[in-house]
């Protein structure tokens, strides 16, 4: 197990975000994390990336509180761009490989070459397509153990999504996991191992989905419709 | 944490490139005035460069608390809180980069004031004369006396505690961030926070002795000053560290 959470909650005055969500990610599996806006994925995937913080319950990264430490081994991508306005794609890299460890520069040419990026392009001014792509550029240049993409495929054209997969999808590795968020189920379930559903904050459904195909023949479409569009009750 | 603080002052670079560019052409103003006798770009000058220093330090700290609020109440927090460092080097780069920033421009200033006045008075009158005359119209009018080493102390005391109320203001946007996020009013009860802070701050330094050593007597000021200073700095990091969600 290299993720844990525990009973994590995360409340925003009387608003709950995330509400004892419990569950253990495995090495070397990719996780769709499923759920319609509001239902927790970007606040849960906050809590373990460190830049929230949960109102009760804990969140143990091989054992170990989620810190400083553990920030070394987890690559975060956010939905939104989050860049200094004063930065170019090439200043973006400089500054991952400033901080951290696991940063390739050499990969990282690599990939925003490919996705027809140039160095001396200002972040500020990039489509929402190319941030998207600048943004897992960076986070794919890193040798992390868990990724965390939250909506890496929001808002991209059908053939920038397939760069993005790809680069996605290069990361699999045994000690490597990668937990990633998408509306867009049926792209997910062609990748991953794994799906957790969130509703309201909570941890509707978490399943393998061979497990979900073979003993139930349901694919993961399936079981997203039944939780989601039949009030969320538990089916399998 | 060097890293840190270089990209601390990337953020605040075109500001400083800006004081230093409008500090080059009161300069220019300034030496033309001397050189060529002509008496307005002289007070032109005079008067730029007096409000580049004054405004100009003032600025430094002000905009250093603006950065802290942008890196904390923006997406841009997350360049900061996705790295490998803990809130106490987070913002002790801040405050140290800041700190450093602030005393660099106060000593710029004071070494162009004392060349500026060497060159006018070689220029325009003797040094000595200038000099006198200066410490005698401070006498005159407020019944002040100062070595050059008073002065130099009473000087690096006034940074200090720009530098202690920079970190105050610091305390209170993590504060209204963080513990007061999402509240009514956050801002408005940061603010008074800082103001009731600020009052104790200047209640404490008062509370330092007026030695017969004006120098020692500003050790222990400036020294007292670092000293609330790191205690804020402390206070911050710990909120920042346990409370604050980005």
């Amino acid at each position: 197990m290299i993720l844990e959470s525990r009973e994590a909650t995360k409340k925003y005055g009387s608003k709950t975000a995330v509400n004892q969500v419990s569950l253990q990610l495995e090495p070397g599996l990719v996780y769709a994390m499923l759920g319609p806006n509001g239902s927790g994925k970007t606040t849960w995937m906050k809590m373990v990336a460190g830049l929230v913080k949960p109102t009760s319950g804990e969140i143990l990264y091989q054992g170990n509180p989620i810190g400083k430490e553990s920030r070394k081994e987890i690559a975060y991508m956010s939905t939104e761009p989050y860049f200094y306005s004063w930065m170019s794609v090439a200043d973006v890299g400089k500054y991952y490989e400033d901080f951290f460890e696991d940063f390739s520069m050499e990969k990282y040419r690599q990939m925003i070459s490919r996705m027809e990026l140039t160095e001396d392009m200002k972040a500020k001014k990039l489509s929402s397509g190319m941030m998207a792509k600048l943004k897992i550029a960076v986070t794919m240049a890193r040798g992390a153990r868990l990724y965390l993409l939250d909506e890496p495929l929001n808002g991209i054209d059908l053939l920038a999504r397939d760069q993005i997969m790809k680069s996605i999808l290069e990361a699999i590795d045994p000690d490597v996991t990668l937990v990633v968020s998408s509306h867009l189920v049926d792209e997910l379930e062609r990748v991953a191992d794994a799906a957790i559903f969130m509703k309201d904050g909570i941890l509707a459904k978490q399943c393998m989905v061979e497990e979900l195909r073979i003993d139930e023949h349901k694919s993961v479409v399936d079981l997203y419709r039944e939780i989601y569009g039949h009030g969320g009750e538990e089916v399998c | 944490m060097l890293k840190l603080m270089k990209y601390e002052l990337r953020k605040t670079a075109f500001s400083k490139l800006v004081l230093l560019v409008i500090t080059a052409v009161a300069e220019l103003a300034f030496l033309l005035g001397v050189f060529l006798k002509k008496d307005n770009l002289l007070a032109i000058g005079i008067v730029f460069l007096f409000m580049c220093a004054v405004f100009g330090v003032i600025y430094i700290g002000i905009e250093s608390v603006n950065v802290l609020y942008r890196d904390l109440n923006t997406k841009q927090s997350y360049m900061l809180f996705l790295t490998p460092k803990s809130s106490y080097e987070i913002l002790g780069a801040k405050i140290l980069e800041n700190g450093i920033s602030i005393v660099m421009a106060g000593v710029f200033f004071a070494l162009l004031a004392a060349l500026d006045i060497t060159v006018a008075t070689l220029y325009i009158g003797g040094l000595k004369e200038m000099i006198n005359l200066v410490s005698s119209f401070m006498e005159i009018n407020w019944s002040v006396t100062f070595t050059p080493a008073e002065a130099a102390f009473y000087f690096f005391g006034l940074l200090a505690s720009w530098i202690v109320y920079i970190v105050n203001a610091d305390l209170s946007v993590i504060l209204s961030a963080s513990v007061l996020a999402g509240k009514k009013g956050s801002i408005i009860a940061g603010f008074l926070i800082f103001m009731v802070i600020s009052a104790i701050i200047g209640k404490a330094l008062d509370l330092i002795p007026v030695l017969q050593s004006t120098e020692l007597t500003f050790v222990i000021y400036i020294a007292a000053a670092f000293a609330i200073a790191a205690v804020l700095y402390l206070i911050s990091g710990w909120i920042m560290e346990k409370k604050l969600s980005v």
